[in-house]
C-alpha cells in the first residue's frame, strides 16, 4: 500500500501539468463476498467538470460510484481496496467519518427518493443535520438557494409546505438535486439521473448538470451515451469490471483506442 | 390422415379445465369465510342470549322509615339497618306477621344482602336522617332477579324451584304495587366483585385490566421496538443474530402458561412481588407482548423503501439519524397495529393471570398496581365456576365487555393505520 501511495504521488505530479484532479482513484478492487465487481480501476476526476462514466450494465460503474461517499459501508457483503483520494485524503482512512464525506459528496439516486415530507423539509434537512443554517432565515435563504439551483423554485415556491412526493417524476429528481446541493458539497454524484423521467425532463436535468459543474465535481452514471455526449468533458468506458478506456468525451466517442470502446459506442456490445 | 388440433382448440379444451379449479377455489374460500362467520355469529347470538338479563337489574323502590328505635346516633355506624328495611318494605305486603321471625327473614331476602350496606352508608354519611321517611332503590335478591327476568317458572313444582309459592305471591304483590323496576344495570360495570350475583360488577376487573395493560405496554412497546430497531438496522447478519431471530419466534410460540410459571417463580419467587398485583400481572403480559412487538416492528422497518434510507444517508445523515428521522416514522403505522393487536392478546390472556393468583376473590377495585386485583379474563373465569344463576347470565355479560374492549382496540389499531399510513 505505501509503495502504491508514493507511486500514486507521481502521477499527481504528472498530471498537475494539465489539471488538479478532485478525485484520485488508484488500484480500487471491489469485492461482494467472492465475487470481484470492479478489477483494479485508476482513474483522475479533475474538479469543475463533468465526468461520465459508461458501459453495459452490471460493468460496475454504479458501484465505483458508490465507492466515491462510502455509500457502499451500508453492503455488508462489499469490500473495498486500493486507495481513492479526494483533496489529498484517503476516504477510506479510518480516520475519516463517512457522515462527514457524504456531507462533502452528495449524491442523487437512480430513482427519484424524496422524503415524505414537505419540499421544504425535503432541502432543509441536509443542512439542519449538519448546523449549516444559523436560524430560521438562514436556512430559508439556503433552502432557496438550492431550490434556484436545480430550476426548480418557480415551480414548487407556491407551495413549500406540500409534500415532495406530490411531484411529478421530474420535479422531484430536481427536488432531490436541490436537497444534495443543499448541503454546498463538493462532489455530485448522480446514478442515472434521468432513467426514469421523460424527454423533456432529461433535458431540464442535462441543462442543470451543465450548470452545476461550474462549482462542483459532477460525476454521472448514464447508460445513454447521447447523454454522456452531451454533458460531459470527460468519460470512463467500464466493461465487466475493469476501466477500458478513460478520457476527454470528445475522444472517446470519435477516437477510441480499445476495440471495446469502439464496439461499445457503436452498438455492438451492450 | 388425422389433423392437428389447433391452438386454440387445445386451450379451448384446457380452459373448461382450468375455469371448473378456478370456480372450485373461489367456492371453497367462500364456503370458509361462510363457515368462520357462522362460528363467530353462534358464538355472539348465545352470548347475547345469556347474557342481555345480566345487563339490566331488577330494583325494588320503596319509602324507607329510618327508624331512630333501630338505628340509634351513638351506635353508628351499627344498627338494625335490615330490621328497618324489612319493616318499610313489610308495609307493602298483606296477609304477612311480620313479629314471626321466618316471615321476616323471608321479607328481609327479597332485597338484595347489599341493601342495608347502602342504608347504612347513606345514614353514616347524614345521621340527621335518623327519624325520617327516604325513598331508596335498592337491588332485590338473585332469585327474585331471576324470577322476574322470566328465570324462574312458576309452573315448576314447588320443590324444585329455588322460590316456593308464598315467596312469588309476595313478590307479586310488589310487583302489583308498582314498586319494581328493571333499569339499565350500571352496577355491572360500577361494582366490585361480590359473593351475591345482584351487585357483583366488573370494577375490579377493568381497573386491574387497565393497569396490567398500562404496565405491560409501558414495558413492552420501548423494549420491542429497541430490539426491533437494533436487530433490523444494526445488528450484524450472523449465525448469532439469526439465532436471536430464531428464539424471537420461538418465543412468540411459547404457551402463555409457561410464561405464567416464570413470572411466578421469578417477578413473585425472586423479586418478591406482591401476588395478586396488576403490576406484576402486566410484567408477565409484557414477556408474551414483546415477541409480538418484536415480530411487528421489524416487518414494518422491512417495508420502508430503502431508497429513503439510502436517500437520508447519502445526505449525511448518521444511521441513527437515518432511523429515528426517517424510517421510523414510516414504519409507525405498522408498529402501532402490532403493539395494539398484541396489546389485545395480552387484554384476553387468562393462564399466566391464573398462575400469578389474579383469580383471587376481591371485593373491592384495587387502588394502584400493587392492590391485589383481577383482570377481566380471570373475573370471566371467577364468575363462570360460580354457582348461582345469576353469575350465568353476569359471565356471559362480562365476556361481552371483554369482546367490546378487544373489538375497540382493534377498531384504533385499524384508524390508526389508516391514519399515518403514508404514500412514497
Amino acid at each position: 500500500m505505501r509503495m502504491e501511495t508514493i507511486n500514486m504521488d507521481a502521477n499527481i505530479e504528472t498530471s498537475k501539468q494539465v489539471e488538479t484532479p478532485k478525485i484520485t482513484a488508484r488500484n480500487v478492487d471491489v469485492f461482494y463476498d467472492d465475487m470481484q465487481a470492479l478489477h483494479d480501476v485508476s482513474v483522475d476526476i479533475p474538479d469543475r467538470m463533468v465526468t461520465a462514466f459508461i458501459g453495459p450494465s452490471g460493468c460496475g460503474k454504479s458501484t465505483f460510484l458508490r465507492c466515491i461517499n462510502r455509500m457502499n459501508d451500508t453492503i455488508p457483503i462489499c469490500r473495498v481496496s486500493g486507495d481513492i483520494i479526494l483533496d489529498g485524503e484517503d476516504i477510506y482512512d479510518p480516520r475519516i467519518d463517512p457522515v462527514q464525506l457524504r456531507a462533502r459528496v452528495g449524491m442523487v439516486f437512480q430513482k427519484p427518493n424524496p422524503f415524505p415530507k414537505s419540499i421544504f423539509d425535503n432541502v432543509a434537512y441536509g443542512p439542519s443535520i449538519h448546523g449549516l443554517a444559523r436560524d430560521k432565515t438562514e436556512l430559508e435563504e439556503i433552502v432557496e438557494k438550492a431550490l434556484r439551483r436545480a430550476a426548480i423554485w418557480d415551480e414548487v415556491k407556491d407551495r413549500l409546505k406540500t409534500p415532495g412526493t406530490g411531484l411529478s417524476g421530474g420535479q422531484q429528481q430536481r427536488l432531490c438535486i436541490a436537497r444534495a446541493i443543499a448541503t454546498r458539497p463538493e462532489v455530485l454524484l448522480m446514478d442515472e439521473p434521468c432513467s426514469a423521467l421523460d424527454p423533456i425532463a432529461t433535458a431540464q436535468i442535462e441543462e442543470l448538470i451543465q450548470d452545476l459543474s461550474s462549482r462542483f465535481s459532477v460525476v454521472i452514471v448514464t447508460h445513454s451515451m447521447q447523454q454522456a455526449a452531451r454533458v460531459s468533458q470527460r468519460t470512463a468506458f467500464f466493461h465487466l469490471g475493469h476501466l477500458v478506456e478513460f478520457g476527454n468525451t470528445d475522444d472517446i466517442f470519435t477516437r477510441p483506442t480499445d476495440s471495446r470502446t469502439e464496439a461499445y459506442i457503436t452498438g455492438r456490445i451492450g | 390422415m388425422e389433423t392437428q388440433p389447433t391452438t386454440i382448440e387445445l386451450v379451448q379444451a384446457s380452459l373448461t379445465r382450468r375455469r371448473r379449479k378456478e370456480r372450485f377455489l373461489k367456492g371453497f374460500g367462500l364456503g370458509a369465510i361462510c363457515f368462520a362467520f357462522m362460528m363467530l355469529a353462534i358464538l355472539i347470538i348465545s352470548l347475547v342470549a345469556s347474557g342481555h338479563s345480566a345487563f339490566v337489574q331488577t330494583h325494588v323502590t320503596f319509602e324507607v322509615f329510618v327508624d331512630p328505635e333501630e338505628i340509634r346516633e351513638k351506635r353508628l355506624p351499627r344498627g338494625g339497618f335490615d330490621d328497618a328495611l324489612t319493616a318499610s318494605l313489610g308495609r307493602h305486603l298483606t296477609g304477612l306477621d311480620l313479629s314471626d321471625r321466618a316471615t321476616k327473614k323471608q321479607v328481609e331476602k327479597i332485597l338484595s344482602n347489599g341493601a342495608q350496606f347502602h342504608l347504612r352508608d347513606l345514614v353514616v354519611a347524614d345521621p340527621s336522617l335518623i327519624g325520617q321517611t327516604i325513598e331508596l332503590t335498592v337491588p332485590v335478591s338473585d332469585p327474585y332477579d331471576q324470577l322476574h327476568k322470566g328465570g324462574i317458572d312458576p309452573e315448576t313444582p314447588e320443590e324444585h324451584r329455588r322460590l316456593n309459592d308464598q315467596q312469588i305471591q309476595m313478590f307479586h304483590q310488589l310487583v302489583d304495587a308498582g314498586i319494581v323496576s328493571k333499569p339499565l344495570n350500571w352496577g355491572l360495570i360500577a361494582n366490585a366483585d361480590s359473593r351475591f350475583p345482584e351487585l357483583a360488577g366488573l370494577k375490579g376487573a377493568l381497573i386491574g385490566s387497565a393497569w396490567a395493560l398500562l404496565v405491560c405496554f409501558l414495558i413492552s412497546f420501548p423494549l420491542g421496538i429497541g430490539a426491533a430497531i437494533y436487530l433490523e438496522e444494526f445488528a450484524p447478519k450472523n449465525r448469532f443474530s439469526n439465532l436471536i431471530e430464531v428464539n424471537i419466534n420461538n418465543l412468540a410460540a411459547v404457551p402463555s402458561v409457561v410464561f405464567g410459571l416464570l413470572a411466578l417463580s421469578v417477578f413473585i419467587g425472586w423479586f418478591g412481588l406482591p401476588r395478586s398485583a396488576p403490576l406484576v400481572g402486566g410484567m408477565t403480559l409484557a414477556l408474551m407482548t414483546m415477541p409480538t412487538i418484536i415480530i411487528a416492528t421489524r416487518a414494518a422497518l422491512k417495508s420502508v423503501p430503502p431508497s429513503i434510507r439510502e436517500a437520508a444517508l447519502g445526505l449525511g445523515a448518521s444511521p441513527q439519524q437515518t432511523v429515528f428521522g426517517h424510517v421510523l416514522p414510516l414504519a409507525m403505522p405498522g408498529i402501532l397495529t402490532g403493539t395494539i393487536i398484541g396489546l389485545a392478546q395480552a387484554l384476553g390472556e387468562t393462564a399466566p393471570l391464573l398462575l400469578i393468583g389474579m383469580n383471587a376473590f376481591i371485593t373491592s377495585a384495587p387502588d394502584g398496581p400493587l392492590a391485589s386485583a383481577t383482570a377481566l379474563p380471570t373475573q370471566i373465569f371467577i364468575w363462570a365456576d360460580s354457582p348461582e344463576r345469576g353469575f350465568a347470565s353476569r359471565t356471559s355479560a362480562a365476556i361481552l365487555v371483554l369482546l367490546g374492549f378487544l373489538i375497540t382496540m382493534n377498531a384504533i389499531a385499524i384508524f390508526l393505520r389508516n391514519k399515518f399510513e403514508r404514500k412514497w
